[in-house]
Protein backbone atom coordinates (compact mmCIF):
# COMPACT_ATOMS: atom_id res chain seq x y z
CA UNK A 1 0.00 0.00 0.00
CA UNK A 2 1.81 3.30 -1.10
CA UNK A 3 0.62 6.69 0.14
CA UNK A 4 0.35 9.78 -1.34
CA UNK A 5 1.71 12.77 -0.02
CA UNK A 6 -2.01 13.92 0.97
CA UNK A 7 -2.48 11.02 3.31
CA UNK A 8 0.93 11.53 4.56
CA UNK A 9 0.29 15.02 5.82
CA UNK A 10 -2.76 14.17 6.83
CA UNK A 11 -1.26 11.52 9.29
CA UNK A 12 1.19 13.84 9.88
CA UNK A 13 -1.13 16.49 11.27
CA UNK A 14 -3.14 13.71 13.09
CA UNK A 15 0.25 12.70 15.18
CA UNK A 16 0.58 15.95 15.66
CA UNK A 17 -2.35 16.95 17.02
CA UNK A 18 -3.47 13.74 19.29
CA UNK A 19 0.45 13.04 20.53
CA UNK A 20 0.82 16.28 22.63
CA UNK A 21 -2.79 16.37 24.07
CA UNK A 22 -1.10 12.40 25.54
CA UNK A 23 1.76 15.00 26.87
CA UNK A 24 -0.68 17.68 28.17
CA UNK A 25 -1.83 14.50 30.14
CA UNK A 26 1.06 12.69 31.52
CA UNK A 27 3.34 16.10 31.81
CA UNK A 28 4.47 17.14 35.33
CA UNK A 29 5.56 20.12 34.43
CA UNK A 30 2.49 22.77 33.81
CA UNK A 31 4.63 24.69 31.18
CA UNK A 32 5.42 21.76 29.38
CA UNK A 33 1.60 21.13 29.44
CA UNK A 34 0.82 24.50 28.23
CA UNK A 35 3.21 24.55 24.72
CA UNK A 36 2.09 20.82 24.17
CA UNK A 37 -1.44 22.55 24.32
CA UNK A 38 -0.06 25.04 21.63
CA UNK A 39 1.00 22.30 19.47
CA UNK A 40 -2.71 20.20 19.63
CA UNK A 41 -4.20 23.69 18.76
CA UNK A 42 -1.98 24.03 16.00
CA UNK A 43 -2.98 20.28 14.41
CA UNK A 44 -6.73 20.98 14.91
CA UNK A 45 -6.14 24.26 12.73
CA UNK A 46 -4.84 21.80 10.35
CA UNK A 47 -7.03 19.03 10.61
CA UNK A 48 -10.24 22.17 9.90
CA UNK A 49 -7.88 22.79 6.76
CA UNK A 50 -8.05 19.29 5.68
CA UNK A 51 -11.79 19.48 6.25
CA UNK A 52 -12.17 22.47 4.02
CA UNK A 53 -12.93 24.81 6.76
CA UNK A 54 -10.71 27.93 6.35
CA UNK A 55 -12.41 30.40 8.01
CA UNK A 56 -12.17 28.16 11.33
CA UNK A 57 -8.67 26.63 10.91
CA UNK A 58 -7.74 30.76 10.89
CA UNK A 59 -9.96 31.08 13.60
CA UNK A 60 -8.28 28.60 15.30
CA UNK A 61 -4.97 29.64 15.21
CA UNK A 62 -6.14 33.46 15.63
CA UNK A 63 -8.50 32.83 19.04
CA UNK A 64 -6.83 29.79 20.42
CA UNK A 65 -3.11 30.24 19.58
CA UNK A 66 -3.03 33.77 20.19
CA UNK A 67 -5.22 34.59 23.15
CA UNK A 68 -6.31 31.28 24.99
CA UNK A 69 -2.30 29.88 24.88
CA UNK A 70 -1.17 33.40 25.81
CA UNK A 71 -3.80 33.93 28.66
CA UNK A 72 -2.69 30.64 29.89
CA UNK A 73 1.02 31.53 30.04
CA UNK A 74 -0.05 34.43 31.78
CA UNK A 75 -1.94 32.97 34.63
CA UNK A 76 1.01 29.93 35.34
CA UNK A 77 3.50 32.90 35.96
CA UNK A 78 1.32 35.07 37.54
CA UNK A 79 0.21 31.99 39.97
CA UNK A 80 3.44 29.86 40.93
CA UNK A 81 7.07 29.93 41.79
CA UNK A 82 9.22 29.42 38.88
CA UNK A 83 11.46 27.67 41.41
CA UNK A 84 9.08 24.62 41.84
CA UNK A 85 7.86 24.49 38.47
CA UNK A 86 8.85 20.94 37.97
CA UNK A 87 5.91 19.37 39.64
CA UNK A 88 3.32 21.74 39.31
CA UNK A 89 0.92 19.83 37.29
CA UNK A 90 0.72 16.38 39.07
CA UNK A 91 -1.90 14.00 39.21
CA UNK A 92 -3.81 12.52 42.38
CA UNK A 93 -3.37 9.25 42.06
CA UNK A 94 -6.85 8.59 44.33
CA UNK A 95 -8.44 10.39 40.90
CA UNK A 96 -6.28 9.12 38.53
CA UNK A 97 -6.98 5.05 38.77
CA UNK A 98 -10.58 5.15 38.83
CA UNK A 99 -10.76 8.22 36.11
CA UNK A 100 -8.15 6.46 33.90
CA UNK A 101 -10.19 2.87 34.08
CA UNK A 102 -14.06 5.03 33.11
CA UNK A 103 -12.19 7.11 30.35
CA UNK A 104 -10.70 3.87 29.23
CA UNK A 105 -14.06 2.00 29.12
CA UNK A 106 -15.83 5.07 27.38
CA UNK A 107 -13.12 5.16 24.86
CA UNK A 108 -13.39 1.35 23.74
CA UNK A 109 -17.31 1.75 23.57
CA UNK A 110 -16.98 4.80 20.90
CA UNK A 111 -14.44 3.53 19.14
CA UNK A 112 -16.58 0.42 18.62
CA UNK A 113 -19.09 2.01 17.82
CA UNK A 114 -17.29 4.40 15.06
CA UNK A 115 -16.21 1.56 13.65
CA UNK A 116 -19.54 -0.36 13.51
CA UNK A 117 -21.57 2.31 12.26
CA UNK A 118 -22.24 2.07 8.36
CA UNK A 119 -21.39 5.52 7.15
CA UNK A 120 -22.63 7.72 4.21
CA UNK A 121 -19.96 7.35 1.39
CA UNK A 122 -18.32 10.27 1.69
CA UNK A 123 -17.14 12.06 -1.58
CA UNK A 124 -20.37 14.10 -2.33
CA UNK A 125 -19.42 17.17 -1.82
CA UNK A 126 -22.27 18.81 -3.79
CA UNK A 127 -23.60 20.62 -0.66
CA UNK A 128 -20.19 22.58 0.37
CA UNK A 129 -19.06 25.53 -1.76
CA UNK A 130 -14.99 25.77 -2.62
CA UNK A 131 -15.25 28.23 -0.93
CA UNK A 132 -16.60 28.33 2.33
CA UNK A 133 -16.37 32.39 4.14
CA UNK A 134 -19.16 34.12 2.01
CA UNK A 135 -21.42 31.26 2.29
CA UNK A 136 -20.30 31.11 6.27
CA UNK A 137 -21.26 34.89 6.52
CA UNK A 138 -24.49 34.27 5.04
CA UNK A 139 -25.61 31.71 7.41
CA UNK A 140 -24.28 33.65 10.67
CA UNK A 141 -25.76 36.94 9.87
CA UNK A 142 -29.29 35.43 8.36
CA UNK A 143 -30.28 32.32 9.74
CA UNK A 144 -27.83 32.43 12.92
CA UNK A 145 -28.23 35.79 13.43
CA UNK A 146 -30.17 35.50 17.39
CA UNK A 147 -27.12 33.52 18.29
CA UNK A 148 -24.68 36.10 17.16
CA UNK A 149 -26.20 38.44 18.93
CA UNK A 150 -26.53 36.60 22.04
CA UNK A 151 -23.11 35.48 21.71
CA UNK A 152 -21.56 39.13 21.41
CA UNK A 153 -23.54 39.93 23.96
CA UNK A 154 -22.06 37.16 26.39
CA UNK A 155 -18.62 38.51 25.36
CA UNK A 156 -19.17 41.92 26.79
CA UNK A 157 -20.22 40.28 29.67
CA UNK A 158 -17.73 38.39 29.87
CA UNK A 159 -15.25 41.11 29.83
CA UNK A 160 -17.21 43.00 32.39
CA UNK A 161 -17.50 40.01 34.90
CA UNK A 162 -13.69 39.19 34.09
CA UNK A 163 -12.35 42.61 35.30
CA UNK A 164 -14.98 42.45 38.14
CA UNK A 165 -13.40 39.06 39.62
CA UNK A 166 -10.15 39.65 39.40
CA UNK A 167 -9.65 43.41 40.05
CA UNK A 168 -7.71 43.62 43.00
CA UNK A 169 -10.04 43.60 46.35
CA UNK A 170 -10.29 46.98 47.98
CA UNK A 171 -9.77 46.69 51.67
CA UNK B 1 -10.98 2.08 4.90
CA UNK B 2 -9.90 5.00 3.52
CA UNK B 3 -7.60 6.92 5.34
CA UNK B 4 -8.83 10.39 4.37
CA UNK B 5 -12.18 9.48 6.05
CA UNK B 6 -14.65 10.39 8.69
CA UNK B 7 -13.76 7.57 10.96
CA UNK B 8 -10.11 8.82 11.33
CA UNK B 9 -11.49 12.57 12.12
CA UNK B 10 -13.94 10.34 15.02
CA UNK B 11 -11.03 8.49 16.36
CA UNK B 12 -8.82 11.81 16.31
CA UNK B 13 -11.74 13.65 18.24
CA UNK B 14 -12.15 10.42 20.78
CA UNK B 15 -8.65 10.52 21.52
CA UNK B 16 -8.66 14.30 22.39
CA UNK B 17 -11.92 13.26 24.53
CA UNK B 18 -10.31 10.80 26.42
CA UNK B 19 -7.17 12.92 26.81
CA UNK B 20 -9.08 15.85 27.63
CA UNK B 21 -11.03 14.03 30.67
CA UNK B 22 -8.08 12.00 31.84
CA UNK B 23 -6.71 15.37 32.30
CA UNK B 24 -9.64 17.26 34.00
CA UNK B 25 -10.66 14.07 36.60
CA UNK B 26 -6.76 13.61 37.69
CA UNK B 27 -4.74 17.03 37.65
CA UNK B 28 -4.44 18.52 41.05
CA UNK B 29 -3.59 22.08 39.46
CA UNK B 30 -6.42 24.24 38.78
CA UNK B 31 -4.58 25.04 35.14
CA UNK B 32 -4.02 22.16 34.31
CA UNK B 33 -8.07 20.83 34.84
CA UNK B 34 -8.70 23.91 32.61
CA UNK B 35 -6.61 22.69 30.25
CA UNK B 36 -8.47 19.23 30.20
CA UNK B 37 -11.42 21.24 29.62
CA UNK B 38 -10.03 23.07 26.53
CA UNK B 39 -8.80 19.65 25.25
CA UNK B 40 -12.59 18.44 25.41
CA UNK B 41 -13.85 21.80 23.62
CA UNK B 42 -11.66 21.53 21.11
CA UNK B 43 -12.46 17.62 20.12
CA UNK B 44 -16.50 18.33 20.08
CA UNK B 45 -15.15 21.17 17.27
CA UNK B 46 -13.31 18.79 15.47
CA UNK B 47 -16.81 16.19 15.43
CA UNK B 48 -19.04 19.47 14.32
CA UNK B 49 -16.72 20.13 11.25
CA UNK B 50 -15.97 16.41 10.04
CA UNK B 51 -20.13 15.76 10.61
CA UNK B 52 -20.46 18.81 8.67
CA UNK B 53 -18.41 18.25 5.79
CA UNK B 54 -19.31 14.23 5.56
CA UNK B 55 -22.61 13.30 6.68
CA UNK B 56 -24.70 16.63 6.62
CA UNK B 57 -23.27 18.06 3.72
CA UNK B 58 -23.88 21.73 4.43
CA UNK B 59 -22.19 24.36 6.66
CA UNK B 60 -24.18 24.38 9.82
CA UNK B 61 -22.03 22.09 11.22
CA UNK B 62 -18.83 24.66 10.98
CA UNK B 63 -21.09 27.43 12.73
CA UNK B 64 -21.29 25.26 15.40
CA UNK B 65 -17.65 25.20 15.70
CA UNK B 66 -17.15 28.38 15.28
CA UNK B 67 -19.89 29.49 18.67
CA UNK B 68 -17.67 26.42 20.17
CA UNK B 69 -14.51 28.49 19.69
CA UNK B 70 -15.94 31.65 20.79
CA UNK B 71 -17.72 30.32 23.95
CA UNK B 72 -14.08 28.19 24.65
CA UNK B 73 -12.56 31.94 24.55
CA UNK B 74 -14.99 33.21 26.69
CA UNK B 75 -14.74 30.35 29.20
CA UNK B 76 -10.78 30.89 29.16
CA UNK B 77 -11.09 34.37 30.11
CA UNK B 78 -13.54 33.85 33.14
CA UNK B 79 -11.61 30.72 34.50
CA UNK B 80 -8.37 32.03 34.26
CA UNK B 81 -10.13 35.22 35.97
CA UNK B 82 -11.50 32.88 38.65
CA UNK B 83 -8.84 31.40 39.10
CA UNK B 84 -6.33 34.70 39.91
CA UNK B 85 -9.28 35.48 42.22
CA UNK B 86 -8.62 32.17 44.02
CA UNK B 87 -4.79 32.56 43.94
CA UNK B 88 -5.34 36.07 45.89
CA UNK B 89 -7.68 34.35 48.67
CA UNK B 90 -5.65 31.15 49.44
CA UNK B 91 -2.01 31.09 48.14
CA UNK B 92 -2.39 28.09 46.19
CA UNK B 93 -3.81 26.35 43.29
CA UNK B 94 -4.40 23.14 44.15
CA UNK B 95 -7.86 21.46 43.41
CA UNK B 96 -7.86 19.08 47.01
CA UNK B 97 -7.40 22.20 49.30
CA UNK B 98 -10.28 24.43 47.75
CA UNK B 99 -13.18 23.19 50.18
CA UNK B 100 -14.51 26.47 50.71
CA UNK B 101 -17.44 27.88 48.63
CA UNK B 102 -16.47 31.54 50.30
CA UNK B 103 -14.01 33.79 48.36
Amino acid sequence: MTLELREMVFIATALLTTLPALLVVFSRNILYSAFALFFTFLGTSGLYFFLGAEFLAITQVVVYIGGVSVILLFAILLTRDIDEIKKTNTMSLGRAVPGGVAVLAISAVFIYAIGETKWAASGDETGVPALTVKPLGDLLLNKYLFAFEVVSVLLLAVLIGSLVIARRSVK
Amino acid sequence: MEIIGIQSYLVIGQILFAAGLLTAVSKRNIIGIFMGIELILNSAAINFAAFSKFTAVSLEGQVFSMFIIVLAAAEAAIALALLLAIYKRYDDINADNLTTLKL
